[in-house]
């Protein structure tokens, strides 16, 4: 693990220019091994877009992304999450299709692990039997972390909501990562709801792993971020502790401002 | 009941073994059963890469078409055994698919659906322009039979053994590739490829290898063909061929192996009922097709399985 | 007959399927650009179109009168299929909506062999007179009627979308059909007439060729294909560059085989297409 300062993530500099639009500009931050960073700014802002340029699935026009002391703008999407990054989606993106079930989506997250090939699946079945079963048995305490073991065999689309975001959670922690990109888990969810993620974001963060989210709930980021940044237009307005994000007049007038309530809430 | 629903397809496979004995086919018959049996290969294959993988391919038909005439060249015209020209057949067609694969599958629905027509196109140009080799718009003649261990299968109930012993063993490898990682991660890419790749699948190397593993079946299946027909025409690979094998998975239902094996197996074994209608036969399949496709989705194994599951309910979920 | 003439002959040969390739690669995008999907079975429509003046012509219906009548029957056969068969389906997969269009396809062609059998028919050309001798080359007067008729119904498309109301309303119902409904358009009666437009083109294509070919109820699947590669190669979505993609693939079609072999212009033709769709598969002429 190469990591600059301890950070595991440094993002330098990076612009993402869409038909002469910059969604992003010039955006620097770095997120330290272990802590739980939060992304936040008004709606347009680019927050999924930078999200998307860290792990891949649209890489920055110009800039770095250091993950581990490693550069890994050009690699593919899958090159680097097989680095340790994992992720949700703003809109959730379960795999549905061929009675695809709650638990194949958590399975799925194994991939990279099993590296699963044609030859070996026709004639290495005793292996591979050995593989799921192992598989199959982190999966069930990944669910049952997130409470769906009893909906294993369902189909993601008869989940709540609630209940999808979860399962995206858990396909992402399958994977073992060393770094977990959030985009809105919380997004519809209600009160209740929000605390008990709440809690298993701190027990997902107790087990060694960073995490950078995106949330509009100021109350969840309050709660659980150690530290924040503000994004406005694609530019970087603020960076810094919560308490300092929450005095910032800057952000309190584009962002906070209806909700300069929330700040100060600290557990 | 349970143990019906749990073993029903040892009741088929019982089925299949013990026919030619108990119906005492004509030649002709075992004839068809051995067509429905090579185009139940062929859709088998094809439904990993549509049905699963999500690929389109309107061009199957052009690795049918290297297996045969890879089988039949090899063995009418230099002398090679038919299992070393099927195995050469096999390996071509793989390759063929790799090569084209990786290009080819990364182009998005209908650029993908023309670009395997345009593959399946310019194999059967070629076929009919090397007339030397292929025998050109006339066919290629005189291959001989298939032959194991010099015991060679002439006999029609010896080469349906043969044949559907191949598609017992295409099915069930089929299931286990579906029902393994390997599988997961293809289905993961049909359901949404942006976000499989977030989850370390490498989506251009599984999507080739699928086609690859669809390639080898068609091509085992166009070896079959070859030896059993004795005589092959470029007629029989073209893009006509390939539509009729999308029938088959939609008509079926397709993405469940079971239904495009049972779509093969009616469009096949169709024309017998209608052939007094032959001139009414492309308008009826026509037809079934759209009806299938606005009131049935899941196809027919689709209507037998809802079936099933009303006469023998499942345990609520 | 001189190299020149050969030559010469080519081009008319080549401009001749050109125009037909064209024609059919304009009608597919017309429905494409409204419907986003590629109609499979368009080449039906082109054996309609065929057939039926054949038949009508047979009977003794003044030619003119003919030639209308079979344009307006394959609209309404076009119109008929997108309510009835389409509009239900707007939701379903790429994959589905294209085995649907197949589907038809092999309706429409099981319908064409029951009406006309399995016989090719002629329809004679729709003016009396010798072929023009152009430098050793035969122009066949035909070959005027189609060029002609192309040029018409490109005019007559160029001046509907970018003069009238109607056809302004059906471009911004292409580009955003959400907006355009915002806007007062009626989006499905606007996807009706496209589909109207696109199979009467299909058929004209089909009429216009007919006194030079021997037509039956398969003459349908190549042209169609044709045209599916003129419109790749043109841009999905642009109508000039699919004729300038039609009748460029017609040209290299005919001198291939004139100049080179006939054996292999259609393997020329098909490795063309796979080589613009992989890398340039917005087509040729497009923007991007």
């Amino acid at each position: 693990m190469m990591e600059k300062n301890g950070h595991i993530l440094t993002v330098s500099s990076v612009t993402k220019t869409f038909d002469g639009v910059r969604a992003l500009d010039d955006v620097s931050f770095s997120v330290r091994s272990g802590d739980i960073k939060a992304l936040i700014g008004p709606n347009g802002a680019g927050k999924t877009t930078l999200l998307n340029a860290v792990s891949g699935l649209n890489p920055p026009t110009t800039g770095t992304v250091l993950f581990e002391g490693r550069d890994v703008v050009g690699l593919r999407t899958d090159q680097i999450a097989s680095l340790g990054m994992s992720r949700t989606f703003q809109l959730i993106r379960l795999f549905t299709i061929n009675n695809a079930t709650v638990l194949d989506n958590v399975l799925l997250g194994a991939h990279m692990y099993l590296k699963p090939t044609l030859l070996g699946t026709v004639f290495l079945r005793r292996k591979i039997k050995g593989q799921e079963r192992e598989a199959t048995s982190k999966a069930m305490d990944l669910l049952k972390l997130v409470g769906l073991e009893k909906e294993a065999h369902a189909l993601p689309g008869s989940l709540s909501f609630g209940n999808q975001r979860l399962l995206e959670l858990a396909r992402a922690l399958m994977t073992d990562p060393k770094m977990l990109l959030l985009d809105e888990p919380a997004s519809g969810l209600n009160d209740a709801e929000v605390e008990d993620f709440t809690r298993l974001l701190m027990t997902i963060k107790q087990q060694g792993v960073t995490i950078l989210i995106v949330e509009h709930n100021m109350k969840l980021v309050m709660n659980i971020a150690d530290d924040i940044i503000v994004l406005d237009f694609g530019k970087k307005l603020a960076e810094g502790s919560p308490s300092a994000i929450c005095a910032n007049p800057d952000v309190i007038a584009a962002y906070l401002g209806v909700q300069s309530k929330e700040c100060g809430v600290r557990e | 009941m349970n143990a019906l629903k749990r073993y029903w397809w040892l009741i088929l496979l019982a089925a299949i073994a013990v026919y030619p004995i108990i119906g005492k086919p004509s030649p002709y018959r075992s004839g068809l059963l051995i067509f429905a049996g090579i185009y139940i290969i062929l859709a088998v294959g094809l439904d990993l890469l549509m049905g699963y993988t999500g690929q389109i391919s309107v061009g199957h038909a052009a690795f049918f078409a290297v297996g045969a005439y890879t089988s039949g060249i090899l063995t009418a015209k230099y002398g090679f055994s038919p299992a070393a020209a099927m195995g050469v057949g096999v390996v071509f067609s793989a390759t063929l698919a790799f090569l084209t694969g990786r290009p080819v599958l990364a182009l998005k629905e209908y650029y993908l659906a023309m670009a395997t027509l345009a593959f399946n196109e310019i194999v059967v140009t070629l076929i009919i322009g090397f007339e030397g080799l292929t025998g050109g718009a006339s066919g290629l003649r005189d291959i001989p039979p298939f032959t194991i261990f010099g015991f060679s299968l002439l006999n029609h109930l010896h080469y349906y053994y043969f044949v559907w012993i191949v598609v017992v063993l295409v099915i069930a490898s089929s299931i286990a590739v579906v029902r393994s990682p390997f599988g997961r991660a293809l289905i993961a890419i049909h359901s949404d490829e942006q976000a499989a790749r977030s989850f370390g699948v490498d989506c251009a190397k599984y999507k080739t290898r699928a086609y690859m593993l669809a390639a080898v079946y068609a091509s085992i299946a166009g070896s079959l063909f070859a030896h059993y027909m004795g005589f092959i025409a470029p007629d029989d690979f073209g893009i006509l061929t390939s539509i009729n094998l999308l029938v088959m998975l939609f008509l079926g239902g397709i993405g469940t192996i079971f239904g495009p094996a049972l779509g093969a197996l009616f469009l096949k074994l169709l024309p017998e009922v209608t052939y007094q209608f032959q001139d009414y036969e492309l308008l009826i399949n026509g037809v079934i097709l759209i009806v299938v496709l606005v009131f049935f989705p899941r196809g027919l194994f689709g209507i037998l399985t809802a079936l099933k599951n009303k006469i023998v309910p499942r345990t609520g979920k | 007959m001189s190299d020149i003439s050969h030559l010469i002959q080519f081009l008319f040969s080549g401009i001749t399927v050109g125009s037909v390739y064209a024609l059919i690669a304009v009608s597919l995008v017309i429905v494409y650009k409204v419907s986003q999907l590629i109609c499979f079975a368009q080449g039906e429509f082109f054996v309609f179109g065929a057939l039926t003046m054949t038949t009508l012509v047979s009977k003794g219906v003044p030619v003119p009168l003919a030639f209308f009548l079979s344009i307006i029957i394959a609209m309404v056969l076009g119109a008929l299929i997108q309510q009835v068969l389409i509009r239900p389906m707007k939701n379903a997969s790429v994959g589905a909506l294209i085995v649907m269009t197949i589907a038809i396809s092999l309706a429409l062609r099981g319908l064409a062999l029951l009406i006309w059998g399995r016989e090719s028919h002629v329809l004679p050309p729709f003016s009396q007179g010798e072929p023009i001798q152009v430098l050793g080359a035969a122009l066949q007067l035909q070959i005027l009627w189609i060029v002609g008729i192309t040029a018409v119904v490109l005019f007559l498309i160029w001046f509907f979308f970018e003069k009238t109301p109607a056809g302004i309303a059906m471009r911004a119902c292409a580009e955003n059909p959400y907006g355009a409904s915002l806007m007062g358009i009626n989006t499905q009666k606007t996807t009706l007439f496209a589909w109207a437009w696109g199979s009467g083109i299909g058929a004209l294509a089909g009429m216009a060729v007919a006194p030079m070919l021997f037509t039956q109820y398969t003459s349908g699947v190549m042209p169609m294909v044709k045209g599916f590669i003129a419109m790749s190669i043109g841009g999905l979505g642009s109508i000039i560059g699919s004729v300038i993609a039609g009748l460029l693939l017609g040209l290299v079609e005919s001198y291939t085989i004139g100049l080179i072999s006939s054996k292999f212009s259609d393997t020329i033709v098909f490795a063309l297409l796979m080589a613009v769709l992989v890398f340039r598969p917005n087509g040729l002429f497009s923007r991007s």
